[in-house]
């Protein structure tokens, strides 16, 4: 019964990927755009956990993803012929793995600085990756990965387009209802609770006895893990290549941000309003006003920290305090 | 000995570059130390003066040292601007907006700039002769360069020093609430202090056109950004003064490493410095996160 009661937040976040899922599937033509917006959600979703959780900043979280795109990547390329679809499993597994080592590898230095100074320390994590693999010509250096070829070789044609153009889409719906579940499990956890009162006060948190590096850490490897995930199926199982120029993009980085303070940081719901909105506009806007979008997002995000730092989720739940629908909303 | 030539004239303009670093990370840690605002686009107020000195040049033939006061004025007018508008309502805010805020300052600048002058790189010549060293030939600019820097950055001190505002800045810096209590506007000396950093970095972006010809684009900034964090990190963070002094240190090391790097074969030596530059961010932030050069406790 309890357990029930605590997992009600998810009904609105299965609600919403249900309704997308089929129009994706029964609208001729929409599984494309719903692909898109899904990538926002599952995007926000992941970086909610360390931003929205924590109150601190990754600037460099785009690593992540790219670090899960290359592993996608180089076990397509190295394992395809042998392994087959289990060069898919093996991807997703380098991929997250690729990225919770670089996760302990920046957070072991980042995480033990407070607030500005973490910043400071993951502004450079991309570009400095990036520059890392161009300069030792790492994993085709400034070249990037081009996969279209080999997995036509080992897939056939048909089923590498099922690959790019569905399976890998129906991944992202399971990433995301993986990662609400998380966030949901962490929220109603001892370490939800705990990193509430580090983001409220790390100093009275500390000396509450909590062990606030601990649970920044831990907050810090599970985004970065789904960053990864994202980054392996979204990215390479779907676009074919990996440029380290596009993987390493701050626009990602920024538009994540956008997401999770549009809808409401550290909120499970959240993040599922702010993908959607935002994959909306972006997808239509590119339409309209292509190559305007960073033009656009730029003030939306500083109206957003300036005139309602708490997101629309975080409104709504306020109004809805005394109401049965407050159960739903987490 | 070629290698030695190479490293001696690669270190005389590290130092030299390092100068125009150190002024133009000066605002950053002027903002920090006052307001305890990151300006996380930073880079973006470089590429506004960079293209100052580009458009002064090219419409008006007026020489990039010239440019600088203009440069100067040009970001102590933004800089209130976006004090009064933004800032002034955030003092009391979370530091994740306020960073956030700086963040999509930048970006807004940035993409700004790119539907006024497209994505394109530009650059001018300004031709004015070159010392003859021996086993390397410094252009005059760059000397300029040099000591435009050190002018500004020495009239810096000598503001904070011997003037009243100056003295009410170091106060405010020292403690808030007790400049409060002396009489002081904090909020005019936050306002004039967030206007004279980004007046700063605009100016410095006027210097650091003499050194990149033809690389000034609307995205150059990024690069001054990370590059400012490493040396203002490296000076203290608060303290204008410690990153003036870590810019030359900054320059002599990104310089020498260039050299050293480009011995290795198979490398391609400007990715990994820049490389460098961003480990020897996380390596000083491990072991003594208050900067190198002193800084708070």
């Amino acid at each position: 019964m309890s357990l029930i009661r605590r997992y009600k937040p998810m009904v609105p976040l299965l609600l919403v990927y249900i309704i997308l899922f089929i129009i994706g599937v029964s609208v001729p033509g929409m599984w494309q755009p719903v692909a898109f917006i899904m990538f926002y959600i599952a995007l926000g979703q992941a970086f909610n956990i360390f931003l929205g959780l924590t109150g601190y900043v990754d600037f460099g979280y785009v690593a992540f993803l790219a670090l899960g795109s290359y592993g996608m990547a180089l076990s397509l390329q190295h394992f395809g012929p042998e392994l087959g679809f289990g060069a898919i499993v093996f991807g997703i597994i380098l991929g997250v793995v690729m990225s919770l080592l670089l996760s302990l590898a920046v957070g072991a230095v980042a995480l033990r600085l407070r607030g500005a100074y973490f910043a400071i320390a993951t502004i450079g994590v991309n570009e400095g990756f990036r520059y890392l693999v161009e300069g030792l010509r790492l994993w085709g250096g400034s070249e990037g990965i081009v996969l279209s070829g080999k997995m036509r070789e080992i897939f056939g044609r048909e089923m590498s387009i099922y690959l790019s153009t569905f399976f890998s889409d129906v991944l992202v719906f399971v990433v995301a209802i993986i990662a609400g579940i998380v966030t949901l499990t962490i929220l109603n956890r001892k370490m939800g609770f705990a990193l509430m009162a580090l983001r409220e006060d790390e100093d009275a948190a500390k000396v509450m006895g909590i062990n606030v590096t601990k649970y920044k850490i831990m907050a810090f490897i599970t985004s970065a893990m789904f960053g990864g995930l994202i980054g392996a199926i979204a990215w390479t199982l779907k676009l074919t290549y990996v440029f380290p120029e596009d993987v390493f993009n701050i626009t990602y980085t920024v538009e994540a941000i956008v997401i999770v303070m549009l809808g409401g940081s550290g909120t499970l719901f959240g993040p599922v309003v702010g993908g959607l909105i935002y994959g909306i506009l972006k997808y239509y806007l590119n339409i309209i006003l292509p190559g305007f979008q960073l033009l656009l997002l730029a003030p939306l995000l500083i109206i957003i920290i300036v005139a309602f730092p708490e997101g629309l989720v975080g409104s709504i739940k306020k109004r809805i305090k005394e109401t049965r629908l407050y159960e739903y909303i987490k | 000995m070629v290698f030695f030539d190479q490293l001696a004239a690669n270190l005389i303009y590290g130092a030299i570059l390092g100068a125009v670093y150190g002024l133009a990370t000066m605002g950053l840690s002027l903002i920090f130390g006052v307001l305890r605002i990151v300006n996380v686009g930073h880079g973006a107020f470089i590429m506004l003066g960079a293209f100052t000195a580009f458009w002064m040049f090219v419409l008006y033939g007026v020489p990039p040292l010239a440019s600088i006061s203009l440069a100067l004025v040009i970001g102590l007018a933004l800089g209130f601007v976006i004090f009064y508008a933004i800032f002034k309502r955030l003092l009391d805010a979370p530091e994740l907006s306020t960073l956030l805020a700086t963040f999509g300052i930048g970006l807004l600048i940035e993409e700004l700039a790119k539907q006024l002058w497209g994505p394109d790189y530009v650059g001018y010549s300004w031709n004015i002769g070159a010392i003859e060293l021996g086993f390397t030939t410094i252009p005059l600019t760059k000397l300029y360069a040099f000591g435009s820097s050190v002018v500004i950055a020495a009239l810096l001190y000598i503001w904070f020093q011997k003037t009243k505002l100056g003295a009410a800045v170091r106060a405010v810096v020292e403690d808030r609430d007790g400049a409060m209590v002396c009489g002081i506007n904090v909020n005019q000396i936050y306002a004039l202090s967030f206007a004279l950093g980004i007046g700063l970095t605009v100016a410095s972006g006027v210097l650091v056109t003499l050194f990149v010809p033809v690389g000034i684009n609307v995205y150059m900034g990024g690069e001054y950004t990370l590059k400012a964090f490493v040396i203002a990190v490296l000076g203290g963070l608060t303290s204008p003064w410690g990153a003036f002094y870590a810019g030359f240190i900054f320059g002599l090391i990104e310089n020498g490493s260039y050299t050293i790097l480009g011995l290795i074969p198979g490398v391609e030596p400007f990715s990994l410095t820049r490389f460098l530059a961003f480990m020897l961010l996380l390596v000083i932030l491990l072991i003594k996160p208050t900067g190198l050069l002193g800084g708070e406790k």
